[in-house]
């Protein structure tokens, strides 16, 4: 470590670098290590938020250089953003995080190829529905459970970990056509699509279709919308984050209404092009007035008036998406709309701490999210639910597995799908 | 003179490889806590068990090495900020709840257990722990030991001190011992009275014995607005003073709405000079008749406004306000220095005003949030370290209000402990021989090599560093070679 600071930090990419302002926030007080998942693993402040803004400022005033054993701590992060929900003190943790990741791919200690690999996975496969569903059609037709069970035996470990992940009983991909419906006169709203959800999650779109209708939309969903960003801009990529938000924005600028999401991660991700494409010109405003459109699904239903009611009487958890609740700050309004349906409402311990699926990080850290996934599962054992809801792909795939390990029997299911199925057995009346 | 090398060996027979840290960008992790205080150890370890404290510190012993307990980090004096470098020990892998005893309603801790999770897990019983300092969702039971932590609910119950029935320590001398015990009637000489806020420089405790409360049936949170600091300072004596023990009563002045508000939202009302918080709690009747007594009170003494929580939902939210109101001044500003005082009840009004009177003298902003009803201030200069000369003003302003509290009848900290930052400030109080008697008892835990958490509670020693002063601490992470 350098003995005397240096002006403009140490930073790879000075240009990108994490702002001195948003770190300087930072008066570390502590009181973020506790909603920290990796800090409640490994009692490290290393592994805490506040640690990781300090690995920051060792650069920022040239005390260290970018180490391996900084981009590890870094690389450590979920993104789950739970800190930065308690931090009294307003620190912008995402923002800083996500510069910080772009500083590793400017500087890749170790596995530069591993990670040139994943940001070109990222751009050439995951950001393009029809390339993704290609990788993942032959995965799919191991439909029935024996022929997965088979499939599973012969897998090596990591990738058998995915291949019970994948969920069963989501028929085939989703085209934004399916999306037109409901009534004529009904209340415009337009559907995001994404990446992972179109490919893997096609029912749940088609129930997020009908859950609209039924709740008085016109659906609609503009061609043209691509992925939103979210996982290139977790992993550092942020230039074509920006890109992918520009596409985005100008795809659904010719609709009307309210922009429904119903991935978390995209939500959280949309709702923030504004600071994305801070500075770029005739760009700010066009993301401003996206982003004032974006609704998460429960967030949306939730401010209908007259909503159908249900009676499902399904013992039920509730798992908080981390870009749900910490970014978007909904955690009441997915609780209600299940109440109202009629289940029968459990929580467990830890249901807003992040399930350790954040996107890629699986794969990238699989000791981590190994460990997370066990105390879901734990959680799980503990409360015996017949239905366990979310609201975001990732911890959706997340749960299967974690189901699986603690050996419970309960379904995973969208607060969608559920929703849908309150709604249709309860037959049309509305309270 | 020992080697890193060799003091890392050792560390590692002590604890094992996995719960040594001893990389330099890491070992900056644990260079602060929060405060202004900064010095970066040569390693830090982790134990399990109170056998690994103890191993740990016999390590560090035989070596020479100074030795700095830490919980959280969230220490409000510089407790845990290893000032004279060597071996940080946290407890951060102690966190377990051995044992919720119902019928006996005392529970048994690892040091390293989060205040806030010891609640919530006696709340299965519909038992709480209730001292309740703000940072309680993260500050240790060992750290709330070390500092005798108080918090808002405070006022009627009393601090951890009131709470602790026993501690199992390794002592400074590297001696596993009992303090105290289980009963609530102790007898003999209380060492672990003596144990209780001797800021971590007796031992380290690894085990805690605590006394719970049943909830409470009935609560009622009420907010009421003031248009100056001091007719709400006069509330709150008054309140007192017509015999009503509220569970808790704090204060925020202008400044401090203003962070809250930007942050939070909470609706404390905009404009006031001042809002107190009051909570009430215990049979449905007394705090429905509590509280009209409170109200009436506020509104005699100029209240602008009060109002009364309708919803957990809302209680809750008027409390996040108060709880996160400290580190929310780092909205107003990038560094805050926390003063910790305390004065009579019925002296806070007239100091207030002089502390307001500093404030405008030194030039520098002053927020205000306290434990009213116990007179306990916190009043937090607001500055930026990155200004030439700005620690050094801090620090005298600092001096200057806590000279005000103790010529108004008070004392040096509430809650706080006195740490790094203001053991200089302790023969304001203490003659040389009572603070040579302290010393004693120190020697008598083994703590008389001076290794055990130097640099904390008692004025002089060398090679301290200069208190918060940026220039040091990065002088001080420095080439390492040697300890
Ligand atoms: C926003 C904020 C609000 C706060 N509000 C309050 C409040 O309302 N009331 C209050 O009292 N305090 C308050 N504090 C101060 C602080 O949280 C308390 O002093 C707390 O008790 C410290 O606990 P910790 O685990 O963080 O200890 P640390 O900061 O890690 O350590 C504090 C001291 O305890 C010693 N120590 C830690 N663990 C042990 C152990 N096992 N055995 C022996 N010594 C040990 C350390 O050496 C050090 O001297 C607040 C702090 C913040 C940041
Ligand atoms: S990130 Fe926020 S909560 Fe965490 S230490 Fe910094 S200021 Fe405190
Ligand atoms: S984003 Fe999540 S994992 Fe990362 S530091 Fe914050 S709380 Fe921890």
């Amino acid at each position: 470590m350098a003995s005397e600071r240096e002006r403009g930090g140490r930073w790879p990419e000075p240009a990108a670098a994490p702002a001195a302002a948003d770190l300087a926030r930072c008066v570390h007080c502590g009181l973020c290590l506790t909603a920290c998942p990796t800090y409640l693993v490994t009692g490290l402040e290393t592994e805490s938020p506040r640690g990781r803004i300090q690995m920051a400022r060792l650069i920022e005033e040239g005390r260290s250089q970018l180490t391996p054993a900084i981009q590890e701590h870094w690389s450590r992060c979920l993104q789950c953003r739970a800190c930065e929900a308690v931090c009294p003190s307003g620190v912008p943790y995402g923002r800083i995080q996500e510069r910080a990741r772009a500083q590793v791919q400017a500087q890749p200690a170790s596995g530069r190829a591993a990670l040139r690999l994943r940001r070109l996975v990222l751009r050439q496969v995951v950001a393009r529905p029809r390339v993704l569903g290609a990788v993942l059609a032959p995965v799919g037709r191991f439909g029935g459970w024996r022929l997965r069970g088979l499939a599973e035996r012969l897998l090596p470990g990591r990738l058998r970990t995915m291949s019970r992940q994948l969920p069963s009983n989501q028929g085939r991909p989703f085209r934004l056509e399916e999306a037109a419906a409901g009534n004529p006169d009904g209340e415009p709203v337009q559907l995001f699509g994404g990446c992972v959800m179109r490919e893997l999650f096609g029912e749940t779109h088609r129930a997020t279709v009908r859950v609209l209708a039924r709740a008085g939309a016109r659906v609609g969903a503009p061609a043209g919308q691509r992925c939103c960003g979210a996982l290139h801009a977790h992993e550092g990529d942020l230039a074509f984050a920006r890109q992918l938000a520009k596409a985005n924005i100008a795809a659904f600028e010719g609709s009307a209404g309210a922009i429904v999401v119903n991935s978390a991660g995209c939500g959280a991700a949309m709702k923030e092009y504004p600071e994305l494409l801070a500075g770029e010109p005739g760009w700010e405003e066009r993301a401003a007035a996206f982003a004032a459109r974006v609704r998460d699904l429960a967030e949306w239903l939730a401010a209908r008036p007259r909503l159908p009611r249900g009676a499902l009487g399904v013992r039920t958890v509730y798992q908080d998406a981390c870009h749900l609740a910490h970014v978007q700050g909904i955690r009441r309004e997915p609780r209600a709309l299940l109440a109202a349906a009629g289940c029968e409402l459990v929580e467990t311990e830890g249901a807003d701490v992040c399930c350790g699926a954040a996107g890629l990080y699986g794969l990238v850290q699989p000791g981590m999210s190994a460990e997370l996934r066990r105390r879901k599962a734990g959680s799980f054992a503990a409360a015996r639910p017949e239905v366990i809801v979310t609201g975001n792909p990732g911890c959706h795939l997340q749960y299967l597995a974690a189901v699986q390990e603690a050996g419970v029997g309960a379904e995973v299911l969208h607060l969608a799908e559920v929703l849908d199925r309150a709604w249709r057995a309860d037959g049309g009346a509305s309270g | 003179m020992t080697t890193r090398r060799e003091l890392l060996a050792a560390l590692r027979r002590a604890v094992g490889e996995d719960a040594v840290i001893w990389r330099p960008e890491d070992l900056a992790a644990y260079e602060y806590d929060g405060t202004v205080e900064r010095s970066v150890p040569h390693a830090v370890v982790l134990p399990s068990t109170a056998g690994e404290v103890q191993a740990a510190v016999r390590a560090c012993l035989d070596l020479g090495v100074p030795i700095t307990p830490r919980g959280a980090g969230t220490g409000l004096s510089g407790g845990a900020v290893p000032l004279r470098r060597g071996v940080v020990i946290s407890t951060a892998r102690m966190r377990r709840v051995l044992e919720v005893d119902p019928l006996d309603r005392v529970a048994v801790v690892e040091p390293g257990v989060a205040n806030l999770e010891l609640s919530r897990q006696a709340a299965r019983y519909g038992l709480y722990y209730p001292p309740d300092p703000s940072s309680q969702a993260v500050c240790t039971v060992g750290g709330n030991v070390a500092e005798n932590a108080g918090g808002p609910h405070c006022l009627a119950l009393g601090v951890t001190q009131n709470f602790v029935l026993g501690v199992e320590v390794v002592t400074a001398a590297g001696e596993l011992r009992q303090l105290g015990g289980r009963a609530p009637d102790a007898f003999g000489f209380d060492l672990r009275g003596a144990f209780i806020g001797s800021e971590g420089t007796l031992g380290i405790a690894t085990k805690v014995v605590v006394r719970l409360l049943p909830v409470p049936p009935a609560v009622q949170t009420m907010l009421a607005a003031f248009p100056t600091v001091g007719q709400a300072c006069e509330a709150v004596s008054s309140i007192i003073a017509r015999g009503v023990i509220p569970s808790a009563m704090e204060m925020m002045d202008r400044l401090c709405i203003q962070a809250v508000e930007a942050r939070f939202r909470v609706g404390y009302p905009e404009g006031a000079g001042a809002v107190l918080l009051v909570e009430l709690d215990g049979l449905a009747e007394e705090v429905q008749a509590d509280a009209a007594r409170v109200r009436a009170e506020c509104l005699e003494r100029g209240a602008t406004a009060v109002r009364v929580a309708a919803s957990d939902e809302e209680r809750a939210l008027l409390w996040l306000g108060r709880k996160g109101a400290i580190p929310a001044l780092g909205r107003l500003a990038p560094n805050y220095y926390i003063v910790d005082g305390v004065v009579p009840r019925s002296r806070l009004a007239a100091v207030m005003e002089r502390v307001a009177a500093v404030s405008e003298r030194s030039g520098l902003r002053i927020a205000n949030v306290f434990h009213a009803g116990d007179g306990n201030l916190h009043p937090l200069i607001l500055f930026d370290e990155r200004e030439p000369g700005a620690g050094e003003r801090v620090l005298a302003t600092a001096a200057e209000i806590l000279r005000v509290c103790v010529d108004e009848g008070g004392t040096l900290s509430g809650e706080h402990g006195i740490g790094a930052e203001k053991r200089e400030f302790m023969p304001w109080l203490f003659s040389e021989e009572d603070l040579a008697t302290m010393e004693r008892l120190r020697d008598v835990f083994g703590a008389d090599g001076g290794l055990f958490n130097p640099c904390k509670v008692f004025p002089g020693g060398t090679g301290c560093g200069e208190m918060g002063s940026h220039a040091a601490a990065v002088r001080a992470a420095g080439p390492d070679a040697y300890v």
